[in-house]
């Protein structure tokens, strides 16, 4: 959407924005870039969700051009469970042992319980995965018969 | 950036993203409850089995299985600059799904909302819904891939919002079951998809007759030649068909697509050739 000053025929710029507390209407100010009067104009909770429901921003919101991956979902869903991040640090190596113990599960299990397994030990600051890491990572991820 | 530009942008993102994969697959049917989602795990599973890298993504948003039929239930979805790390099931098979953002077993998809004129959800779900779609396409980072599947849910409207979030689709398997009423609702599925430009790969038919492991308790449930005339009648190849089997069920359930460890049975091996002939159709 875009004004028009009509004492100066210019189309006028986005200034800034003021998000409601609600998080549904939202303050949108521009300005003419000409003689510098300002308008507001307030969208309702209503136009604002379908405006969201198409996964784009407004405001000042919209100047960030690479928004976040799965924006839209994680702000959207309700009840959703925590996301988490690859933690920092060297990736753990395997010992000898627990790789003998991780070709002892079905093959097509084995690259699922290498990654779930690898994670487990990068969170918990691992530099080396283990049988006996192997084991308090299968009970702490609650998986039986890996 | 306007938000026209936010939505081209948002389209060459998943184009930038499907760039890295062979082929995207929807697997189709407009008919609930016939085993679309079952069926592409266990084609997934025997794809990867056969050393192809393969994606499945769970496009039934509130009917989200395909995380559970691949045991990946449960991973945390990790969030990282390229985008969203996919769960890995069963067979390094990756998997993306709404059940992944889920809290726990019983909580529905429901979204936020500030109230108001906003609690008239069906003004804008369906866009969101849309736009999770996108999403799971755009923002999941694949990597290479061989296949991407595409679980589609019940209905045929989806069908067309695929279609122009990924205009390059490689194809559309369509699934059926020997029943009149499946053909009936699968019929206007296949139209619509077909108005939406699709290139339709072959019908399957599943649950097609009755088998208990290596025993064929029922041949045929429904007269011989039905799927294929039924394939006939619609002008779609017939590529197979697979028997129903009790122990499939059971172990797709619990997160072993059943092609895993019983490929000798016969659903196993309609699941075997069925891949191999998906392979041989895309390739023409």
């Amino acid at each position: 959407m875009k004004f028009l000053c009509n004492d100066c025929r210019q189309v006028m710029d986005f200034a800034d924005n003021v998000p409601s507390e609600d998080g549904g209407s939202m303050a949108v100010r521009y300005e003419c870039p000409g003689c510098g009067r300002s308008i507001s104009m307030i969208t309702n909770p209503g136009e604002t969700q379908v405006v969201r429901s198409l996964g784009v921003t407004l405001g000042h919101e919209a100047l960030n051009t690479q928004p976040e991956p799965m924006s839209m979902i994680r702000e959207a869903l309700a009840g959703q469970r925590a996301t988490a991040s690859t933690p920092a640090g060297p990736e753990p190596v395997w010992t000898e042992n627990a790789l003998k113990r991780l070709a002892a599960a079905p093959t097509f299990v084995q690259g699922m319980v290498r990654r779930l397994y690898t994670d487990y030990a990068r969170q918990q600051g691992y530099a080396e995965i283990t049988p006996a890491v192997m084991t308090e990572a299968r009970e702490a991820l609650g998986l039986t018969g890996m | 950036m306007d938000v026209l530009s936010q939505v081209l942008a948002q389209r060459q993102r998943v184009a930038d993203r499907l760039a890295q994969v062979g082929h995207v697959v929807a697997v189709m049917s407009g008919k609930g409850g016939v085993g679309k989602s079952a069926l592409t795990a266990n084609l997934a599973a025997a794809l990867a089995m056969q050393g192809r890298a393969v994606g499945v993504l769970d496009a039934d948003i509130h009917g989200a299985s395909a995380a559970a039929m691949l045991g990946a239930r449960g991973q945390p979805i990790v969030m990282n600059p390229d985008g969203a790390r996919p769960a890995v099931g069963v067979a390094d098979v990756r998997v993306m799904s709404m059940d992944l953002f889920l809290g726990d077993g019983d909580t529905p998809v429901t979204w936020r909302h500030p109230g108001g004129l906003a609690a008239d959800t069906f003004v804008w779900r369906g866009a969101l819904e849309a736009n999770v779609l996108r999403e799971f396409l755009a923002d999941t980072d694949w990597g290479a891939l061989d296949f991407l599947f595409i679980d589609m849910p019940p209905g045929a409207d989806r069908f067309d919002t695929l279609m122009r979030l990924v205009p390059g689709l490689s194809g559309a398997l369509v699934l059926t079951i020997p029943s009149q009423v499946s053909h009936l609702v699968v019929r206007r599925a296949i139209a619509a998809a077909r108005e939406s430009g699709a290139r339709l790969l072959g019908l399957v038919e599943n649950m097609a007759g009755l088998v208990d492991g290596t025993v064929a308790v029922e041949r045929e449930r429904f007269p011989d030649g039905a799927g294929e005339a039924f394939a006939a009648a619609v002008a779609l190849p017939h590529l197979g068909k697979v028997p129903f089997d009790p122990l499939l069920a059971r172990t797709t359930d619990a997160g072993r697509p059943f092609v895993l460890e019983h490929n000798h049975a016969p659903a196993g091996q309609a699941i075997l050739t069925l891949a191999q002939k998906l392979e041989e159709v895309l390739e023409q």
